[in-house]
Parts: structure tokens; C-alpha cells; sequence
């Protein structure tokens, strides 16, 4: 392989290992930068949803406590009082289902006993064992607790809070639910998060006997799950599967398209008092932004390092051939006519040439003119 | 005479007082339902029933839209024997009697340009109180859109629907999944050029006076726009256009390191390219006036196609005309530095061109 071609050859594959490898640690260092951004975004979903579950947990709990610690509730929970109860409390619950979101408002007697509902007065005494563990557990450990819960009315964030007597026995307990359905159209106004509710149908269909029957349609049952609410239904059946929702333990993030964008879609388990899973909360946020930017950055990191390898080969080749292999060119071939025995004279000027072929040039003109001495 | 006045003044009381209750009654029914608290939430919903055009260079389109309200009135509850008789409908003239008589949100289409040429009402009263309202309209609207990706763009058509006499303390504006469903274009609706997507709805508060902020839903239809001939009739010339300068460096030749072709034959040609790229500037600044500002894919390509240009022109100038390199480096450097234009130039403006045209699709 002759140097002019093997020596630009070796140095251009140097070139474009050098500016390959560099782009390509560049656009690493690029995605690594998106995914961190997208990383971020999804901390900042889950923190929107746990923050807006724990305060709506706490708004429940809050109504509550104010409840259980007025004495009419004292009183009338302790003699076991419903028509009372019922005719202290009835308009307060409606105000407050029609203004503030609550969904139900409930009283128990111990061990897990349904004293009354206010938001369905007609069905008390049954036993909440089963399904209340949060009930449960207030009125054995005496003690306030909010969480998630699977009621008659479906599933709400509630609070429940102890009801002590006048003399500071517990008598029972007394609960808020709020509906799960107004926090997250709040969420979705506030934040443009997109949210799917799901439940689980089994629990769902035995202890919310008076949800309403179209929840549980076959168009919202989603393996064991029943979609419950969804602030937007056509991204998120495109978003959320069977498949994705079947096990979900720990929060789980993945990205996928729908309706032609990239979303970045994050899923929650909702777990009882008792820390039984009861179903999941699916949030979705638009990352076309990140994603395009990705691209693009890609396109032009490729675009930069084709530039970069184009111009140092240019100057690879201009300086070995231009500068070195040309002038020597133009030296051989007066070699080659010295050596042919032709009478030869300088073809090419040679001022511009570098110094060391400069030399060669005046070398060899000196063994022309001495040649030219010695012949006769 | 006395008399007759004093008959008269007793007749004019008469009438105003039995005349009162009514006023008073209407007024009332006409205040805020604040029977279920403070702020009424009112539920806004948009259709897009029908696109008819949408001018880009003038930032508006004209639609036909339905804005659907829905609130809470319990004033208007009826007795529990009505609670499941279906609701009142009212049209056409009769509900401008009723709406009279009715608390109604001033709600407003923030981002109409002009009157309405069409504007029609339906309201729905149900028993329980609830209030269904659907304004129909068809206008001419503006929206801001982005040309960042022309011709692969996706715009948003929006719809601004605000309440602004009233702060958001009082009076919201919100959506949910029903709101979601009702916000769509309809089947029949199509716009020339555009594919017609969904509709999104977003809260987006117009700022008010001392800190306050008033309602406003955002509503959004997505349409994307069909690129292909788009992109045919404004890319293929602004690609040919780029050979020009190119064929300003190629077409010349060396022998022994000495150029060959007069120079002012390739700036005659380069000259010429100037002239066709400022027309084709001038063309499609005319058809896309939105494009001739910021930047885009088309202006970066004119961009391009004026840089080639400069290139050429200097090629000519300090290698061909005054052989620069060739008196600083020598006839071979030149040489050799002309045999890498030829090639080099060419192809990093395309691979600069096709950056540009697929950062536009990414």
C-alpha cells in the first residue's frame, strides 16, 4: 500500500474513532441529562399524588376529630343514638358533600359496627370487619388513622377518629370519607396530570353495595381491575393495560406513546389499613418536550461530528499530499529524468515548498550542475 | 285637577308595589347561586363542530364551536314529585325569556376576533337544579402557534372560554371526564391540509387586579399538518437551489496545480444563484408570511442556501481570481485544498440540510 494513500487512510480512521467515540459519549452524557429530567418528573408526580392523597387524608381526619369532639357526638354515640345523630349531623353532610367533596360521613360502635351513615341512613348495624380494617384498628388501639378504604359508597380517602364518652371511655368512632373522583379532577386542573383510578372488582362489587352499577360496566373492567375514575379516558386506555396493572408492589414508571405523544406514565399502588393491596392509581404526564429535545440534540451531535471528521480529514489530506507527497512528486520525476540521463532543469519552483524538500530540491540541483561540469 | 293627579299617584304606587315582589323575585333568581357555597363551580366543555379555514399568516381560524356550561342552581330545584321528570328543554327565543331569568356565567370567548356570524343557545334546566347551557357559535378566532417544525408541525387550535367579571373566588371554571368527552371535533369537521385531532381542555387563570385571577379553560384542538406536498414544494427547490453555489467550486478544473476556467463565469453563475434564492425567499415569505420571522426549518435552509453561496464565492475569489493559497502555501497545497472542497463542501451542506429537515421531524 503506498503512503499516499495508506498514511491519510490511517490517520482519517483515527479521525472519525476519535470524533465517533466522542459523539457518542456526548450524546450518552445528552441522555443521561433527558433521563435525569424525566426522572425528575416522575419524582414530582409521585410527590403531587402522595402529598395530595396525605392531605386529603388529613382534611378527612381533621372533620373528623372536630366531630368526635363535640359532646352532642359524645352523647349520642355513647347511647348508641342514631335518630339524633341523624338529626344533628344531616344537613351538615349535606353541605358538606355539595361544597367540600365528602363523600360520606359514618359513625361506629365497637368492635367494627356501622352505628349510622349519614350518606345512607337506611343501611346500619352490619359488621365492618371484613373490609374496615382502619375501623378496626381505631376502635381496638383507641387511636386516630386516615388512609384508603373500599366503603358502601366505593372508594374513598378517609379519616377516622375515636369518640370518647364525658367520662373519656371510648364509645366508638366516627369517620369522613372523601371522594376519590373530585380530588383528582383537582389535581388534573391544577397540575395537567392525566389520572386513572382503578379497584379491584372483587372487593369492589363485595363491599360497595351502593356504588353505582355502571362503574362496574364490562367498558371499565380492565383485568382485575375496575376503572373506576379517569380524568382522561382515551389517553389512558392507550397508556395503562392489563399486563401493566396486573402486579404492581413498588411504583412503577415507564414511558409509552399515545395519540401519536410520548408519555411518561407512573403507577401506585393503593393499599388498606391493613396494607392489602385494593387497587392502583395510574398518573401520565406529556414528555414529548424531553423527547424531542433528545432527538434533536441527537441529530445535531451526529450532524457536528460528521463536520468534525470531514474538516480534519480535509486537513489530513491537504497537508500530507499538499505539502509533502506533491512537491516530492515533482522532485521524483527529476530524479527519475537524472536517472534516464536526460538533461534535466528545475520544472517547478521550489520556494514554496517546505524546507526539508527544499533541500532535497537544492541537493539534487547541485548533482545536476556537477553532472553538467563532468560531462564533456 | 288635583284629583286626577293625586288618582294617579295612588294608580302609579299601586303598580309598583304589587310590581315589586316580582322585580325582587326576578333580581334574586338572577344573583349568584351561592345556596351550595362560594366558589359556584361552573363546568365548561368545547366542541368543535366544524373547522371551516385556518389562515396561518394571520394567526386565526374561523370554527363553528358549542361551549358547554353546567352548573348548579338549587334555587331552581323542583318539588321532590318533579325529581324524575326529565329536564326542561328550552331553544331559540325561549331561552333568551329564560336565561333572563336565570343567574347565567358571563362567559366569554376571549380570542374571538370579530362578531359572531352565527350564534345560537340551548339550555337544559334539571330537576334537581342542575343547569346544562350550550352556546352555540361560529366566529373567526386567533391563536398563537409555533412553526418551529414546518411543514412537520402540529398546531393547536384554541379556544379561550373566561368568566372575567367575576374573580375565580367566585365563580370557576373546571372540566371533568364528561367535559372530556363532549370536548371533541365532530366526525363531519375536516380542514384542508390539516388532520383534525383531540381536543384538551386546560385551566389556565387569567391574571385580575390586586393579586386576584379570573377563570379560563384553555380548549385546544390538535391538528396536524399533512406535510407531504408542503414539504415537496418548498423543500425540492430550496434543496436545488444549493447545487448552484456548488456547481460554482465543481465545475472548474486543475492541471498541475494551475486552475483553468475564468473565475467570472462562476460568479456570473453564483450571482444568478443569489437572484433564484432571494426569489424563492420572496415566494414563500408571500405564501407562509408566519415563516419569514424566527426560526424554522425554512429559514434555516435559506440560511443554508446564502452561506453555500458566500462559500462559493469566496472559493472563487481567494483560490480561483487571486490564487490566495497558492502565493501563501504553494500550488499544491491549493490544490490539493480545491480536490477537498470539491467534495467536502457538497456534502456538509447536505448533511447541514438534512439536520435541518430532520431536527424539524424529531
Amino acid at each position: 500500500m503506498t503512503f499516499r494513500r495508506s498514511a491519510p487512510a490511517a490517520l482519517i480512521t483515527a479521525v472519525v474513532i476519535v470524533v465517533a467515540g466522542v459523539t457518542f459519549i456526548s450524546d450518552r452524557l445528552f441522555s443521561g441529562l433527558t433521563a435525569s429530567v424525566e426522572r425528575s418528573q416522575f419524582q414530582l408526580m409521585q410527590s403531587i399524588l402522595d402529598t395530595a392523597l396525605r392531605n386529603a387524608a388529613d382534611e378527612a381526619l381533621a372533620r373528623a376529630d372536630i366531630v368526635a369532639s363535640l359532646p352532642v357526638t359524645k352523647q349520642a354515640v355513647a347511647a348508641k343514638d342514631r335518630e339524633r345523630l341523624l338529626a344533628e349531623y344531616a344537613e351538615m353532610f349535606t353541605v358538606q358533600k355539595a361544597r367540600r367533596g365528602i363523600d360520606q360521613i359514618q359513625f361506629h360502635v365497637p368492635p367494627a359496627q356501622s352505628l349510622l351513615r349519614l350518606h345512607d341512613p337506611s343501611a346500619f348495624g352490619d359488621d365492618l370487619t371484613r373490609f374496615r380494617p382502619i375501623v378496626v384498628a381505631v376502635n381496638r388501639e383507641k387511636a386516630a388513622r386516615k388512609g384508603v378504604a373500599i366503603a358502601r359508597g366505593g372508594p374513598v380517602i378517609v379519616g377516622v377518629t375515636p369518640v370518647q364518652d364525658a367520662k373519656g371511655a371510648h364509645v366508638g368512632s366516627v369517620e369522613f370519607g372523601l371522594d376519590f373522583g373530585r380530588l383528582i379532577d383537582g389535581l388534573k386542573a391544577a397540575y395537567g396530570l392525566d389520572f386513572t383510578v382503578f379497584i379491584e372488582e372483587k372487593p369492589l362489587r363485595e363491599f360497595a353495595q351502593g356504588l353505582n352499577p355502571a362503574v362496574l360496566s364490562e367498558q371499565n373492567r380492565l383485568g382485575r381491575f375496575i376503572r373506576f375514575h379517569t380524568t382522561n379516558g382515551a389517553v389512558m386506555k392507550e397508556l395503562v393495560g392489563d399486563a401493566d396493572i396486573a402486579t404492581v408492589n413498588e411504583p412503577v414508571r415507564y414511558t409509552r406513546d399515545s395519540q401519536g405523544l410520548p408519555y411518561g406514565v407512573l403507577l401506585v399502588a393503593l393499599r388498606d389499613g391493613a396494607g392489602e393491596s385494593m387497587g392502583v392509581i395510574a398518573v401520565a404526564r406529556d414528555f414529548s418536550g424531553s423527547r424531542a429535545a433528545a432527538g434533536r440534540s441527537l441529530v445535531w451531535q451526529i450532524c457536528l461530528g460528521i463536520f468534525a471528521i470531514v474538516i480534519l480529514s480535509g486537513v489530513v489530506i491537504v497537508v500530507l499530499r499538499g505539502f509533502l507527497l506533491r512537491p516530492l512528486d515533482v522532485l521524483d520525476r527529476r530524479v527519475a529524468a537524472m536517472a534516464a540521463g536526460e538533461r534535466t532543469t528545475m520544472l517547478e519552483e521550489t520556494d514554496k515548498f517546505c524546507p526539508e524538500i527544499q533541500r532535497l530540491g537544492e541537493n539534487l540541483e547541485r548533482i545536476e550542475t556537477q553532472r553538467g561540469e563532468r560531462a564533456p | 285637577m288635583r284629583r286626577v293627579i293625586f288618582r294617579r299617584l295612588v294608580f302609579a304606587l299601586l303598580v309598583w308595589t304589587l310590581g315589586l315582589p316580582a322585580h325582587q323575585a326576578a333580581a334574586q333568581e338572577n344573583s349568584l347561586p351561592t345556596g351550595k357555597g362560594l366558589p359556584i363551580r361552573v363546568k365548561a366543555a368545547v366542541a368543535f363542530v366544524e373547522v371551516s379555514a385556518f389562515n396561518e399568516n394571520a394567526g386565526t381560524f374561523k370554527a363553528t364551536v358549542d361551549v358547554r356550561l353546567r352548573w348548579e342552581d338549587p334555587r331552581l330545584q323542583r318539588p321532590a314529585v318533579e325529581a324524575t321528570d326529565p329536564p326542561r328543554v328550552y331553544r331559540g327565543a325561549e331561552v333568551h325569556a329564560q336565561l333572563a331569568k336565570l343567574w347565567v356565567p358571563n362567559v366569554e370567548l376571549v380570542n374571538r376576533r370579530g362578531r359572531a356570524t352565527y350564534a345560537a343557545d340551548g339550555l337544559r334546566i334539571y330537576p334537581d337544579g342542575r343547569v346544562d347551557l350550550i352556546k352555540r357559535t361560529s366566529a373567526e378566532f386567533t391563536t398563537a402557534f409555533d412553526v418551529e417544525r414546518f411543514p412537520f408541525d402540529r398546531q393547536k387550535l384554541r379556544l379561550e372560554v373566561a368568566i372575567r367579571d367575576r374573580t375565580s373566588d367566585v365563580v370557576m371554571l373546571e372540566f371533568d371526564q364528561d367535559d372530556l368527552d363532549f370536548s371533541r371535533a365532530a366526525s363531519t369537521a375536516t380542514l384542508d391540509g390539516w388532520d383534525l385531532g383531540p381536543v384538551t381542555l386546560r385551566n389556565d387563570p387569567l391574571i385580575g387586579w390586586h393579586g386576584d385571577s379570573h377563570a379560563r379553560v384553555q380548549a385546544s384542538l390538535e391538528v396536524t399538518r399533512q406535510s407531504g406536498a408542503v414539504a415537496a414544494a418548498i423543500f425540492v427547490p430550496l434543496f436545488a437551489s444549493l447545487l448552484i453555489p456548488l456547481l460554482g467550486i465543481w465545475l472548474n478544473r486543475t492541471e498541475d496545480g494551475k486552475f483553468q476556467i475564468e473565475t467570472f463565469e462562476f460568479v456570473n453563475l453564483i450571482v444568478g444563484g443569489l437572484f433564484a434564492v432571494i426569489a424563492l425567499n420572496f415566494t414563500v415569505n408571500s405564501m407562509y408570511q408566519v415563516l419569514s420571522s424566527g426560526d424554522n426549518p425554512v429559514n434555516r435552509l435559506f440560511i443554508l442556501n446564502y452561506v453555500t453561496l458566500g462559500i462559493s464565492l469566496m472559493v472563487n475569489v481567494l483560490l480561483f481570481r487571486f490564487s490566495v493559497v497558492e502565493r501563501l502555501l504553494g500550488r499544491y497545497v491549493q490544490e490539493q485544498l480545491y480536490l477537498f472542497l470539491m467534495w467536502a463542501v457538497p456534502l456538509l451542506v447536505m448533511t447541514m440540510a438534512s439536520a435541518v429537515v430532520l431536527v424539524a421531524l424529531a
